[in-house]
């Protein structure tokens, strides 16, 4: 097979292997900015014994490798119960490997969060209460867009890492863009033995992450009419 | 509030240890939770001529003709998923798959980590070199001064280990074969059935061949340990290779010669 012939069909595998990166990439950020703010608040709770539950959990998670997670939560629930949990083919090892990536983001971020909030001078807080407000209306009206301002760059920095990390899924057959390219190495569609298309992948993050430091350059931008 | 602390924590540990203590309550037949679930879920590896995928993406091969036939004489239907060849026997124990069925060499790791069919196949293991340097290297003696590539946990690093030559272990097969081409190992070693396929002409490793023959072995399915799934395929084996089914399949993938008699 020439390696005109070839390119059709390894783009076709790579596509379909990249839009499952991308599915992954997308459903992560749905669940883990959300999950991680709900995490912050936890970690930063007067109430004691929350906020050292969510710290001790945040340390766990963050302590330890996340494709050790992506095994763990795929494998040890099932063999626990003697059943899989996580569905069958490909969807159980898609929703397996969200929850694993859900939750080891939403640490990272709660971090973030937290250290975004506890910036903004507590001057802020007090001036707030003067004028008698309530906490609730505080974090809204006066802090919230600071804390926004302040942590789109560590955010971004966060989800960049992010599109390269789902190729960690590949550990629990997730059949993403790097598992599409290393197919072709050993055989798949009538092309074996090509290491190309596996280097080739490179490109797609490439393209994908310059895509998102363009967005996250202009978000910061529009951002700026407001000096935090 | 200390007490509260201490609590969550027991909590959690007793948790711990029901989850551990629950893993071996299935006695129960393999056989009729593959019946009432109505699926033989199948683990496999893209692995020509074993199991691959045909132009529309329905899997074929040896392997996973003889997987739906068996699936068929079940009564039930076939699901192939692709598995990370490292966690096989976890895909099994947790129940994501029900057999492994991919050219699997029976080494005694895999016969005490699984069930295994009676074997169905035979192959060996052959040690990859350049062509052009193949000449030299045609017996395993004249091997001794070679770095070696092979695939981690293979039968193919049993080999090399026991006649004590220097290797670097691998994440696969495929990407021992990589090292040989890139030269950044001196040699592979690899399954013949998949040598055949993949290296040599009109292959995408044209300049590589294979020489030594380091053993035979033989290729089995894997069921998880204890199943009366394996009787069940050992009498189906039985059964096909009578009829002459079996070697009709075996044809169809020019693996008739490596077939072994049921």
């Amino acid at each position: 097979m020439t390696f005109l012939q070839q390119l059709p069909i390894v783009f076709g595998a790579l596509n379909v292997g990249f839009l499952q990166t991308l599915k992954l990439f997308g459903i992560t950020l749905v669940g883990a900015l959300p999950l991680g703010l709900i995490i912050a608040f936890g970690s930063m709770s007067r109430f004691r014994p929350l906020s050292i539950v969510t710290r001790f959990f945040v340390w766990i998670i963050r302590g330890t490798p996340l494709m050790i997670q992506l095994l763990i939560i795929f494998y040890f629930p099932s063999m626990a119960l003697g059943q899989p949990i996580w569905g069958s083919g490909e969807n159980g090892r898609f929703a397996a490997s969200a929850a694993a990536f859900i939750i080891n983001y939403a640490c990272y971020f709660s971090e973030i969060y937290r250290g975004g909030i506890q910036s903004i001078p507590v001057g802020q807080l007090e001036a707030g209460q003067v004028l008698g407000m309530t906490r609730g209306q505080i974090f809204v009206r006066i802090m919230l867009l600071q804390v926004i301002k302040r942590i789109v760059p560590p955010v971004s920095n966060e989800i960049i890492t992010l599109v390269k990390d789902t190729a960690l899924a590949r550990i629990i057959a997730l059949q993403e863009i790097i598992w599409a390219g290393t197919a072709f190495l050993k055989g798949s569609q009538g092309i074996s033995g090509q290491v190309w298309p596996l280097f080739f992948t490179a490109l797609y993050y490439l393209v994908f992450s310059g895509a998102l430091t363009l967005l996250f350059g202009w978000v910061e931008k529009r951002l700026d009419y407001f000096r935090g | 509030m200390k007490k509260i602390i201490a609590l969550a924590l027991v909590l959690t540990l007793v948790l711990t240890l029901f989850a551990g203590c629950g893993k071996k309550a299935d006695a129960n037949s393999d056989l009729k939770y593959v019946k009432d679930k109505g699926t033989l879920v199948v683990g496999i590896t893209d692995f020509a001529p074993m199991d691959y995928k045909d132009a529309s993406g329905n899997w074929i091969g040896f392997d996973a003709d003889m997987a739906a036939a068996f699936a068929a004489s079940l009564g039930v239907k076939v699901e192939f998923v692709e598995i990370d060849w490292d966690n096989k026997v976890l895909e099994l124990d947790s129940k994501n798959i029900d057999c492994v069925w991919n050219g699997m060499t029976l080494t005694s790791e895999v016969t005490a980590a699984m069930s295994c069919s009676k074997p169905y196949c035979n192959n060996a293991q052959v040690v990859i070199v350049p062509a052009a340097k193949a000449a030299d290297y045609q017996t395993s003696e004249s091997c001794a001064d070679l770095q070696f590539a092979v695939e981690a946990g293979s039968a193919g690093e049993a080999e090399v280990t026991a006649l004590g030559y220097s290797c670097t272990p691998v994440q696969s097969q495929a990407a021992a074969l990589m090292e040989v081409a890139a030269g950044t190992s001196d040699a592979a070693v690899i399954d013949s059935l998949m040598a055949a396929a993949m290296v040599g002409e009109g292959t995408g490793y044209a300049d590589l061949t294979y020489t030594a023959k380091l053993n035979s072995e033989e290729y089995g399915v894997g069921f998880r340990t204890g199943s009366d799934l394996t009787a069940a395929l050992n009498d189906f084996f039985a059964a096909s290779y009578k009829d002459g089914s079996m070697q009709a399949c075996a044809d169809t993938y020019g693996v008739t010669a490596a077939l072994i008699a049921q």
